[in-house]
C-alpha cells in the first residue's frame, strides 16, 4: 500500500492504496464516487473519462499513485461547472443518452470539445467524440447537444481555449509528487503449471488463422527429413521452448515461454508428431495454455520438404494453423503474427542450419522442445494479436 | 481487467530512475503517461515486478531548439506538440500529426518517448519522425546514445532499447523552405491504430526526398534514396511522377504478400504524396 494525496472536486484528499489501483477505483471505491464509469478498462470506450489538471484523461489506465498531488475532478465536480450545467440541459434536450452508462465520461469530453472547438462544426464534433462510445443513441442527440451548446457559446461570444487552459508540458497530472517508494507487494510465486495443465490427449481441430512460411537448406531433403525426427536436436534449434520429458513422436510436452515486447507467456502443453517419409512431409498438432493469462492455444505445423539444386538444398514450407481462446484471444491484430513468425521462422532456419553443419546452434539450453516451438512462433504470434485493436484507441502512446 | 500487483516507485531524477531500471534486472519497468502500458498491464499482458513512474522528472519535460535542431525531452504528449506548447520546427508538420493520435484524453498523457518506446509499427510517431529525419537519445548510467528513428524500431514491439536504457530525447531536425510535406493514414475507426500509414518530406528543390510507408507490422519502411518512386528525379512535378509500381515493388520485397494489402499501402502513401505541400 502506499499513500496517495491528491485533490478531488476541490476536496484534499490522502488515502492509502495498492499502487496498481487505477484513478477510477480510487475514486468509486475509496470515494464512493460512483459516477466515474468503467467500460473497457483499457482505454478505448471512454466512460471513465475524468479532468485531471482541468483537461480529460482516461482514469482506467492512469493509476492512483501516479497523480499524487494532482487535481482530479469527476462527474460529480462538475454541477455548478457552466459548461456542464449547459450540455446537462442540451442533453436532455436533444435526447442525448438512454442507458446512461457512457454519459459520464461523454460530458467531460464533450466540455473539452465545447471549450476548446472554435466552431460547431459536426465533423470535428464527431471526431473529438471518437474516443467516447455510446451502445444506444447512435450519437445523432448526442452530436446536436454539443453542437447546440457551442453555438449558443460562440453567439454570446465566449472565445474558445485552444490549449484547454493547459500551461506545462508533460503528461497530465504529473509533476507535483515528490519521489516516493512503496513498499514491496509480496510476489505471487507464480504457480507451478500443475499436472492438469498438461491434456490428456491432443484433438485435431481447424485452426482459425494459417500462417504459409517458407525457407531453405543447403542440405538434401533426406537429411532434412532425417535431422526432423530428431525431436531433441530440432528443439534446440528453437528459441525459448523446454522439454519436460524425453519426447516420443506420439507425445511431446513442454513448455514454450514466449516474449513480445514487453509482454511475456508460458504455454505448457503437449503435441504429437506424425511423418510421412513417401512424401517428405509431417504434421505437428499441439494444445497448450498459457496459465497466467488464462489463455489456451491449439496449434498445428504441416511442413513438406521439396529438393532444389538436384536435390543438392531442401525447401521447407511451413504451413502454421492456429486457434486462440481466453484473454489473449479477446484482441487481435494478425497483422503482427506475420512479421513475427518471419523473423522466428528465419531464426530457427538459421539454427538449423548451423545445427546440421555440425555446429552448435548458439543455444545452451540442453533437450528443447520440437516443431512444437514453430508453435512458439505461432503462439507469440499469437500474444502479438493482444495489442492489438483493444489497445487501440490509443495510436501509440506511452 | 485489474492489473497484477506491482512495486511502484517515483524516483527523484533520471539517474535514479535509470539505477532502479539496472537494480530491476529487467523486472522493472519504465511508465511515463502509461496509454500503452496501462492497458497492457490492466490485461494482465504484462506483470513487472516493478513500475518505475517517470512522469515527474523535469529533465525529460524539456522542448527547445538547440543547433537547429529542436530537443523535445521524451515527456513531451501529444497535446503538448498539439497545442503548439512546444517550439516546433517543421512549420506544422508535428503538429498535424500529434492531433491526430488517438484521442484527446489519451493525448494528454500519452507521450512522445513512450510512443517510440512501445515501438508498434502502427503508431504515428516511429513513421513521422523517421520521415522527418529525427534522432532518438538514448540514456542507461553507462551514458548516452543516438541513433536515427528508423534504426531504433527493430520489429513489432521491439526497439533498440537495452534493458537498462530509456529514452531521453527525441532530435527533430529543421524542415527546409523548400521541402513539402505529406502525411496520410488509414484507420477503420478515427483514433484507432493506423492500417496504413504514409510519410513523405520531399524537397523538389533540393531534388531529395524521404518516403516512409509504415503500420506494415513490422519495421517501416524508409526510403531515403527516393528518386526511383519518382520516375527517377525528384523535381517539382513529383506528383505527377510517383510511380505506384516501384511502390508496389518495395512493399513486395519487405514481405507483403497480400495484395490487397499493399493496395492500400500503396493508396495511402499516393495520398501522402498527392497532398504533399510547402
Amino acid at each position: 500500500m502506499t499513500t496517495i494525496a491528491l485533490q478531488v472536486n476541490r476536496r484534499a484528499v490522502e488515502l492509502s492504496a495498492e499502487p496498481r489501483t487505477s484513478l477510477a477505483d480510487f475514486v468509486r471505491d475509496k470515494l464512493d464516487l460512483t459516477g466515474t464509469h468503467l467500460g473497457c478498462e483499457h482505454g478505448v470506450c471512454g466512460a471513465c473519462t475524468v479532468l485531471l489538471d482541468g483537461v480529460p484523461a482516461r482514469s482506467c489506465i492512469t493509476y492512483a499513485a501516479a497523480c499524487e498531488g494532482a487535481d482530479v475532478t469527476t462527474i460529480e465536480g462538475l454541477d455548478e461547472d457552466e459548461i456542464s450545467t449547459e450540455l446537462r440541459a442540451a442533453f436532455t434536450r436533444e435526447h442525448a443518452l438512454q442507458c446512461g452508462y457512457c454519459t459520464p465520461g461523454m460530458l467531460v469530453s464533450a466540455r473539452d470539445l465545447v471549450l476548446r472547438l472554435p466552431d460547431a462544426d459536426e465533423r470535428r464534433i464527431r471526431v473529438g467524440l471518437s474516443g467516447n462510445l455510446c451502445r444506444c443513441t447512435g450519437y445523432v442527440g448526442i452530436v446536436r447537444a454539443v453542437q447546440s451548446v457551442i453555438e449558443a457559446r460562440r453567439a454570446r461570444n465566449v472565445a474558445p481555449l485552444a490549449d484547454g487552459g493547459r500551461t506545462s508540458l508533460g503528461p497530465v497530472g504529473s509533476g507535483r509528487a515528490t519521489a516516493s517508494r512503496s513498499e514491496r507487494p509480496v510476489q505471487q510465486a507464480l504457480a507451478p503449471a500443475s499436472e492438469s495443465a498438461t491434456p490428456g490427449s491432443i484433438p485435431d481441430f481447424t485452426p482459425a488463422t494459417v500462417l504459409d512460411q517458407r525457407f531453405t537448406l543447403a542440405h538434401p531433403p533426406a537429411k532434412v527429413f532425417a535431422m526432423f525426427d530428431d525431436i531433441a536436436g530440432i528443439a534446440a534449434c528453437l528459441p525459448g521452448v523446454s522439454l519436460k520429458s524425453p519426447p516420443r513422436p506420439e507425445r511431446v510436452e513442454g513448455l514454450i515461454r514466449v516474449r513480445l515486447g514487453p509482454i511475456a507467456a508460458a504455454f505448457e502443453g503437449a503435441a504429437r508428431v506424425e511423418r510421412d517419409p513417401a512424401t517428405l512431409s509431417g504434421r505437428i498438432v499441439g494444445i497448450g495454455t498459457d496459465q497466467r493469462s488464462h489463455s489456451a492455444t491449439q496449434g498445428e505445423i504441416r511442413y513438406r520438404l521439396l529438393p532444389l539444386e538436384n536435390g543438392a538444398a531442401t525447401a521447407v514450407e511451413l504451413s502454421i494453423g492456429y486457434t486462440l481462446t481466453g484473454m489473449l484471444a479477446q484482441v487481435g491484430r494478425p497483422g503482427l503474427v506475420r512479421d513475427l513468425a518471419k523473423r522466428l521462422v528465419a531464426e530457427f532456419a538459421a539454427n538449423l542450419d548451423r545445427h546440421m553443419s555440425g555446429a552448435s546452434s548458439g543455444q545452451a539450453a540442453p533437450a528443447e522442445l520440437s516443431f512444437w516451438s514453430i508453435v512458439s512462433d505461432v503462439l507469440r504470434a499469437l500474444l502479438a494479436r493482444i495489442f492489438g485493436r483493444a489497445f487501440t484507441g490509443r495510436g501509440g502512446a506511452q | 481487467m485489474k492489473p497484477a500487483p506491482f512495486a511502484y516507485e517515483r524516483p527523484r531524477d533520471l539517474n535514479a530512475a535509470l539505477s532502479m531500471l539496472a537494480a530491476g534486472n529487467g523486472s522493472a519497468k519504465i511508465i511515463a503517461g502509461g496509454q500503452s502500458l496501462g492497458p497492457m498491464l490492466n490485461l494482465r499482458l504484462v506483470q513487472p515486478e516493478l513500475i518505475i513512474d517517470i512522469s515527474g522528472l523535469v529533465e525529460l519535460k524539456r522542448a527547445e531548439i538547440s543547433g537547429g535542431e529542436l530537443v523535445l525531452g521524451a515527456l513531451v504528449t501529444h497535446a503538448d506538440i498539439e497545442d503548439g506548447r512546444t517550439a516546433d520546427v517543421t512549420r506544422g508538420a508535428m503538429r498535424g500529426v500529434a492531433t491526430n493520435i488517438a484521442y484527446r484524453a489519451v493525448r494528454n498523457r500519452g507521450t512522445i518517448g513512450g510512443s517510440l518506446s512501445h515501438a508498434d509499427p502502427a503508431a504515428d510517431w516511429i513513421s513521422a519522425l523517421a520521415a522527418l529525419g529525427a534522432r532518438v537519445t538514448l540514456r542507461s548510467l553507462a551514458g548516452a546514445r543516438s541513433m536515427a528513428v528508423e534504426a531504433f524500431v527493430v520489429g513489432a514491439l521491439e526497439s533498440a532499447l537495452h534493458a537498462s536504457e530509456i529514452v531521453e530525447a527525441v532530435h527533430v531536425p529543421m524542415r527546409a523552405a523548400s521541402a513539402h510535406w505529406g502525411y496520410a493514414k488509414s484507420c477503420r475507426k478515427t483514433g484507432e491504430f493506423a492500417h496504413a500509414i504514409g510519410a513523405v518530406l520531399i524537397d523538389p528543390a533540393a531534388a531529395s526526398a524521404r518516403v516512409v510507408i509504415g503500420a506494415i507490422d513490422t519495421t517501416p519502411i524508409v526510403i531515403t534514396d527516393a528518386a526511383e518512386l519518382f520516375g527517377g528525379r525528384i523535381a517539382a512535378d513529383y506528383k505527377q511522377r510517383f510511380d505506384v509500381r516501384v511502390a508496389d515493388a518495395l512493399l513486395a520485397k519487405a514481405g507483403i504478400d497480400d495484395a490487397a494489402q499493399r493496395h492500400i499501402h500503396i493508396s495511402v502513401l499516393k495520398r501522402a504524396v498527392l497532398e504533399a505541400g510547402a
